[in-house]
């Protein structure tokens, strides 16, 4: 298996081309099995990856265009390993739950195009390859929220394709003076990300290009400003369209902070900390009081999916083991708390045709199933501990503690505003009396429901109470990437700020 | 040894999964029987290890690792040492008590398995909170505690009270969590580990500053769990849940959590006097600030509640002071005469149908004779009448006040042991004995099953009995807690005891007198310190009105003007602006073949043009 | 003495009628005579630089131009007699389809 990679980028791909022949009735468990081979597939990329070492591993290199140094150059290290394995899970269980009956086999075959762009996104280290998974990614979603979306699909589709699609188009700039600027030091062309990193840029170089690929990426997060894009989506996209978009295109972003930005321009990272940090807690605090304010269960949950987004880019920018770590750890258990809680209120979507909270109320005594896995994934989202979020949550605050006590502060008052948010949207509609007749005979979790809800509340608390085996490979080269910044800093406040290891490991 | 910690530790756990099995199932009674059993097991343990940690010993186990990263070690680890053990033992007792209690309490309930699988996920998180050996694990069971908090709050969550108590408590936690978490990360950053051994072995060459940080940031945290002023508010409302959870969670157990932190981290406290004060003179005014609102209120188990935070006043001065095993020890006789006082108040809603209103009762010592001599004993106990455990422990906090020379603290812990004697004599009188008011309202009152009063009964040996353990208990937690003994004379001692049990007997003096023969008259109802207590000082409609009400509308406001009207127009604006920018350019494509050969052309000179007269090659 | 000179003006004037006949004039048969006009004119001027620099590139440029002009003519006269047939008119002001 040395192409395991390849296989996993272009297995599902093949696989959906080949569904254009399925029949109708087949198609979802071809669906299915496909993702679940894919799924299978990615975890034996798990097991046979070895979580000692730092740098890239399973690399596969086969130059495309050598006269400007383009390849296909993929390789997974811890940083990234996780991700691909929660987008071949997400996908995987977002099949099994699809409830949309209406051109089911054009959606299953979009979704398996969106797995291997997501994959691809995630294995790629040459910045072309990157930059097109990236924009192929936009296409399958573009199409699943116009056409299986509510009533502002188009507005919000083409919302979503061009906010996006502007923003990346910024970072392909970037990229093409990263090239130049390469091409210019070292005299050969080359795109691939793990060559760019070795190249140290003078000061001014780095904030213009930071700037730049951080303005595609804090799109894709999304970062306040540039988040409106985001609710609308949510909103209007189907459930399986907001599952992934949840959890696992919002992740580009953030994995591209970590990938790109901050090993390329680790100086300029850390003059940027404090407006990214800025804009980080305006995005906690700001997007977590308008979730307060929405009427629409999903509008909830999508707000705060920002503003849990908003710690993340936080973790991320605390330039030490603990914060990066963190971040990346809270990157899967968002994707998985997120999605999860997208799929639930798609289940009750599915049954009342609305997603407004004052339709409900008492669900709890109706749907008790249904309340308890709910409950669960809420109390998930606020982070309390011996859940996944809450270790994400608590490393990349820990993280940022460093850097400023102050901001940590107020990015703390996401645990209470979080609590706030989610507890007064499962009081209105769980708690309570059962006040709409229409709510009296709601039936509960179906099978396939269950199935996929209770596998990700096992995830969730499995790796909120042993994290370690995600944890620790994602330790390994995070630790890697801190010390090769610190290493790189030209300036002395860089080097002052990033912290490769900051206290000797006592009990050990 | 490891083998009875874990059973301690995992046989609560073990039965709130079993009883979560049939969460949704009709009333199962083995679920009651079985989370019992397995308390009482986990009791046994308890008793075994404090028998073993009595003279000195201490169990320290690893169970695995958690969260490693960068230079960040968690593991979970627990530790019994003496006051764990103690702890343990509390928490133990009155949770046994209270499962087997609410079997017969949560009879008729739809929800009986589930109350089962909440109130052990309660007692298993509590645990966690006392045997942690590091603070990350006493913050899962801080956090832990919490939740089970918010769904024991709002177990009856039909009721719109009881589900708001239960969120206005978790978010106020919440809030006290931030400052807990805060003072995590200060002491991970400065001192490089979370085992407490590790920190508290640093704490002699830290930073002053530094400590009075650290210390400060984990009492916010204190404040919110043991709802100290101002995040009090929260303990009247919990009174919503089922009375078995306010006896065990919020009056035993999860409300002494904060005092425990602070003599958990007594080497921290020890090293900061100022904070120690501050913690002190917090307690001292909440002792005095609860107790007085408990004087007017009509509501039996809200009375209770305001007790308890007068009480959580009394033990924080002592911790304060540097006292800390004669918190300690207050900590556990409060826990056993609290929670019979609240099982008694079960067996008084449960006999008047869920009335809470003292006023509507009276009389009912002549239906409910064991519950009456239930409850005076623990109130007996609660204003610290000799011998009951309550003087002994009540006392001694008096006492170490007096002897450190904070005479102001003890004049008003003084005090509030007369208004404490006086509110709960007040409650007694009211709802046992003068006029059978509860006639008029229609209740048929009747004794509770006979099982739940024995189940009581253990509560009952220990209020009074408790307080004869003091030396043992000092001898035992000596081995961490520092024992400072405090040199009174003689004469002033006995005088200080003498006034201390004179201002309580006066205390149940008035009230029965008073009572007995009527109450007071409705003319105080009309005065304006009546009004303000029976308001609780309007601090609750302060927080709605200027916190909650502003929130709600500032977030209405970011979402309806900031989102969508500035944020989300702004780039609407972009994108309209490009197209208008289209549609009105669009007629130069009129399709006329003749103008487009003119456009052309126009084009073509512009490009000679430039190509001339911008021409990089010349 | 006839110089290269007066073979460009030549050409130029000629390319400048074209160039207006394409302007002004409405009707598209017309037009292809202006085209064929444009066509011829860069022929001459072809032609003539291709003489007086001994090259014979230009020439057979020149050739070139001439089969693709007569190719055009076939393709074009083709099209605008079906568009006769179809509208009755080659009025350029009818055509309009395309507009924006």
């Amino acid at each position: 298996m040395d192409h395991i990679l390849s296989v996993l980028v272009f297995f599902p791909a093949i696989a959906g081309l080949l569904g254009f022949v399925v029949s109708k009735e087949s198609i979802r468990a071809y669906g299915i099995s496909v993702a679940a081979i894919e799924f299978l597939l990615s975890l034996w990329l798990w097991f046979s990856f070895d979580g000692n070492y730092p740098g890239m591993q399973f690399v596969e290199m086969l130059p495309l265009i050598p006269a400007f140094g383009i390849s296909y150059y993929l390789g997974v290290d811890g940083i990234s390993l996780f991700i691909v394995v929660l987008s071949t899970f997400i996908t995987l269980i977002g099949l099994i739950a699809l409830s949309i009956e209406k051109d089911i086999k054009n959606m299953i075959i979009s979704l398996l195009f969106l797995e291997m762009t997501m994959v691809g996104v995630f294995v790629s280290l040459d910045a072309i390859l990157f930059y097109v998974f990236w924009e192929l990614s936009l296409v399958p979603m573009l199409y699943i929220i116009g056409a299986w979306g509510g009533e502002l699909r188009i507005y919000a589709a083409i919302k979503f394709f061009l906010y996006t699609f502007a923003g990346s188009l910024i970072m392909l700039v970037g990229m093409l003076v990263m090239a130049y600027l390469y091409h210019q030091a070292t005299g050969v062309w080359s795109f691939a990300i793990t060559e760019w990193h070795r190249l140290i840029l003078p000061m001014n170089y780095q904030i213009w290009l930071f700037i730049a690929f951080f303005i595609g990426l804090a799109i894709k997060v999304p970062m306040f400003p540039f988040h409106t894009w985001l609710p609308y989506a949510h909103g209007q996209a189907p459930t399986i369209g907001s599952v992934i978009l949840a959890a696992v295109l919002l992740k580009m972003g953030t994995y591209g902070l970590v990938r790109l930005p901050l090993p390329m321009f680790p100086d300029a990272s850390v003059y940027m900390i404090y407006p990214v940090a800025v804009l980080s807690l305006i995005m906690i605090i700001y997007t977590a009081m308008v979730a307060y304010a929405q009427k629409d269960m999903k509008q909830v949950v999508a707000y705060s999916s920002i503003s849990h987004m908003g710690v993340i880019v936080l973790g991320t920018f605390a330039m030490n083991p603990e914060g990066i770590a963190g971040s990346v750890f809270f990157m899967l258990s968002h994707g998985v708390v997120s999605g999860a809680l997208f799929m639930l209120v798609g289940v009750i979507y599915d049954r009342r045709h609305t997603k407004l909270m004052s339709e409900f109320g008492g669900l709890a005594k109706v749907m008790p199933h249904y309340a308890t896995i709910m409950g669960i994934m809420v109390m998930a989202s606020v982070g309390l501990p011996l859940t996944m979020s809450f270790v994400g949550e608590f490393l990349s605050l820990a993280g940022f503690y460093q850097i400023s006590h102050t901001m940590t502060i107020l990015a703390g008052t996401s645990i209470i505003l979080g609590a706030v948010y989610m507890l007064s949207l499962y009081k209105k509609s769980f708690f309570g009396e059962v006040v709409h007749e229409k709510n009296k005979n709601l039936k509960d979790l179906d099978g396939k429901e269950s199935m996929a809800l209770w596998t990700l509340v096992l995830i969730t608390v499995w790796l909120g109470v042993y994290p370690k085996p995600v944890l620790e490979p994602i330790n390994t080269s995070v630790e890697s990437l801190v010390s090769f910044m610190h290493k790189k800093a030209i300036t002395k406040e860089a080097r002052e700020v990033i912290k490769p290891t900051v206290i000797k490991r006592e009990a050990e | 040894m490891e083998t009875y910690l874990y059973i301690a530790l995992f046989a609560p756990l073990v039965g709130s999964l079993f009883a979560a099995l049939f969460a949704n199932r009709p009333k199962n009674i083995v679920t009651g029987i079985a989370t019992s059993t397995l308390l009482f097991v986990a009791w046994i343990s308890s008793v075994v290890l404090l028998m073993h940690v009595m003279h000195g010993e201490e169990v320290h186990v690893k169970l695995m690792d958690w969260i490693h990263a960068g230079g960040l070690y968690i593991p979970f680890g627990f530790v019994v040492d003496q006051v764990t053990a103690t702890m343990m033992f509390v928490v133990t007792t009155v949770s046994t008590v209270v499962h087997i209690y609410s079997m017969g309490y949560m009879d008729h309930d739809r929800s009986f398995n589930r109350f089962f699988a909440w109130l052990s996920a309660f007692v298993f998180s509590m645990m966690v909170l006392v045997m942690s050996d590091n603070f990350a694990g006493l913050f899962i069971g801080w956090e832990g505690v919490g939740l089970c908090s918010w769904a024991l709050i709002g177990f009856w969550y039909e009721r719109e009270s009881a589900s708001w108590a239960a969120n206005e408590a978790f978010i106020m936690n919440r809030i006290a969590d931030l400052g807990m978490l805060i003072g995590i990360f200060l002491v991970y950053w400065n001192f490089g580990s979370l085992q407490y051994d590790e920190v508290f072995a640093q704490v002699a060459d830290k930073d002053h500053t530094l400590l009075i940080m650290v210390t400060a940031f984990l009492f916010i945290g204190a404040m919110g769990k043991s709802a100290q002023f101002p995040l009090h508010t929260w303990l009247a409302d919990a009174m919503e849940g089922p009375t078995p959870v306010s006896a065990l969670i919020h009056a035993a157990t999860m409300v002494t959590a904060g005092v425990y932190l602070v003599i958990r981290a007594n080497p921290l406290y020890s090293a900061v006097p100022e904070v120690s004060y501050f913690v002190a003179c917090l307690g001292a005014f909440v002792a005095l600030f609860a107790a007085s609102m408990a004087l007017v209120n009509r509501d039996l188990k809200r009375i209770i509640a305001y007790s308890t935070l007068s009480q959580l006043g009394y033990m924080f001065v002592a911790a304060g002071l540097g006292a800390y095993w004669i918190a300690l020890f207050h900590l556990m006789t409060h826990a056993f005469f609290k929670a019979l006082l609240f099982l008694g108040a079960g067996n008084v809603m449960h006999a008047m149908d869920d009335e809470l209103d003292i006023f509507k009762m009276g009389g009912l010592a002549k239906k409910m004779k064991w519950t009456m001599i239930l409850m005076t004993l623990a109130s007996l106990a609660l204003a610290g009448i000799y011998p009951f455990a309550g003087f002994f422990s009540k006392d001694k906090i008096l006492e170490a006040a007096f002897a450190t020379d904070h005479y102001v603290l003890w004049t008003i812990l003084w005090i509030t042991a007369g208004l404490t004697a006086f509110y709960s004599f007040r409650l007694v009188m009211l709802v046992f004995f003068g006029e059978e008011r509860y006639k008029i309202f229609g209740f048929h009152p009747h004794e509770a099953y006979k099982f739940m009063l024995w189940a009581m009964a253990p509560l009952a040996v220990l209020a009074v009995i408790a307080g004869f353990f003091e030396h043992s208990f000092m001898h035992m937690v000596s081995y961490v807690l520092p024992i400072e003994e405090y040199h009174v004379a003689s004469g002033t001692f006995w005088t200080l005891v003498v006034v201390t049990l004179g201002i309580a007997a006066s205390g149940i003096a008035v009230a029965v007198f008073k009572y007995s023969k009527g109450g007071f008259s409705k003319k105080w109802e009309e005065t304006f310190i009546y009004k303000l207590l029976f308001n609780q000082y309007y601090i609750p409609k302060i927080y709605d009105e200027y916190i909650c009400k502003p929130y709600a509308e500032l977030s209405r406001i970011f979402w309806k003007d900031m989102d969508l009207k500035v944020v989300d127009a702004t780039v609407d604006f972009i994108a309209t602006t490009i197209y208008k920018s289209g549609m009105a350019s669009r007629v130069v494509q009129s399709g006329n073949l003749s103008n487009m050969l003119r456009w052309m052309g126009v084009g073509l000179l512009i490009l000679l043009l430039a190509a001339i007269f911008y021409s990089p090659v010349r | 003495m006839i110089t290269l000179s007066h073979y460009l003006i030549l050409s130029a004037i000629l390319f400048c009628i074209g160039l207006i006949g394409v302007y002004r004039r409405k009707n598209l048969l017309l037009l292809l005579f202006s085209t064929e006009i444009l066509l011829n004119a860069v022929n001459i001027g072809f032609a003539a630089v291709s003489k007086f620099y001994g090259d014979l590139t230009g020439q057979m440029f020149a050739f070139f131009i001439i089969a693709i002009a007569a190719s055009e003519v076939a393709v074009g006269l083709g099209l605008m007699i079906v568009w006769y047939k179809r509208r009755g008119t080659l009025d350029l002001d009818s055509m309009q389809s395309m507009h924006g």
